[in-house]
């Protein structure tokens, strides 16, 4: 089996689930990332990723109340799977892997 | 205060363009999502500034999940889309063969009541346009839950043939009344995405009573 890695957008929003908790739905990953990464996010990017994350098994999620000032209408919770932990870690690691040794600052001047 | 009048809603043309194009099992989530950070936003910097924010996601969320929508069903929603093209093909081509039939076989009687066939000649733009939004409601009951995203490609795809059509016209012929036509071609890419609203209404109507 190919060994499968995240993409950049794929990356960030798994570790924005990850640091939310119980509390990742739409509007929490969506700023989470917002804040964070310092760029404009929309949230169709999110459910974008979050679809393509949850169809490759790497997140779940769950239906949560509906709530009043959603219009009645209910939140869908998302958390990461075993699965995609360790696809996470596998990324990270990637990523270290490369910027080993680099001096990037150095580089850039 | 401008005088107008000020809803703790989501601006409801938005809101309904998203519940067409989003795909189903998202339509609740993402427009409760919207809606609780439109009123946040609300609160904090305005009306008008958050009803740009909300039309600026409306329109990013379709673009991104519309595209998302066809690519994780490409082969039956372009199967929907070229099976429309086909059948656009063949119902068009009836009312011309329809009344060739019926006027080379009532010849006399068409001498005789002439107003009774320009009639008929007159109302052949209705009878495409019925054909059209059947084909439509076809393809969007075809495309299951992806029904406007086939129904507006047929609709491009038709737009952009028509458009080719007749600038190809003008440029060959050097006569530039073809393009006046060009509105009334646009009439059946209109009604075909009509028929796909149409049939999304319902499926949502449908679902939403189911689970109430």
């Amino acid at each position: 089996m190919a060994r499968d890695y995240l993409g950049e957008f794929e990356h960030v929003t798994v570790l924005a689930i990850l640091r939310l908790g119980d509390e990742a739905y739409g509007v929490t990953v969506r700023r989470e990332i917002a804040s964070r990464t310092n760029r404009d996010v929309s949230i169709g990017a999110v459910y974008a990723t979050l679809d393509r994350l949850e169809s490759k098994g790497y997140v779940k999620s769950r239906r949560g109340d509906p709530t009043p000032e959603r219009g009645g209408r209910s939140k869908r919770f998302f958390q990461v799977t075993a699965k995609g932990i360790l696809v996470v870690n596998r990324t990270q690691k990637a990523f270290e892997s490369m910027i080993e040794g680099l001096d990037l600052v150095r580089s850039c001047g | 205060m401008n005088g107008r009048s000020h809803s703790a809603e989501p601006p409801r043309l938005g809101a309904w363009i998203l519940s067409l194009f989003l795909p189903a099992e998202y339509v609740e989530s993402i427009s409760g999502d919207l809606q609780e950070e439109f009123l946040q936003l609300r609160t904090k910097s305005g009306e008008a500034f958050a009803r740009r924010w909300y039309w600026r996601q409306a329109w990013k969320t379709v673009a991104r999940l519309a595209g998302r929508g066809f690519s994780a069903a490409p082969l039956s929603t372009t199967g929907a889309i070229v099976a429309g093209l086909l059948l656009l093909r063949l119902v068009h081509s009836l009312p011309d063969r329809l009344l060739s039939a019926l006027t080379d076989r009532y010849l006399f009687y068409w001498s005789d009541h002439l107003h009774a066939y320009l009639w008929l000649l007159r109302a052949l733009p209705i009878e495409y346009l019925a054909g059209s939004a059947a084909v439509g409601f076809l393809v969007a009951v075809a495309a299951k839950e992806r029904e406007m995203i086939a129904t507006t490609a047929l609709s491009t795809v038709l737009f952009a043939m028509a458009g080719v059509a007749s600038v190809w016209v003008v440029a060959s012929t050097g006569d530039s009344s073809f393009l006046w036509n060009l509105p009334r071609q646009c009439l059946d890419p209109l009604v075909i995405v009509i028929a796909g609203a149409i049939v999304r209404n319902r499926r949502s109507q449908t679902r939403s009573s189911h689970s109430a």
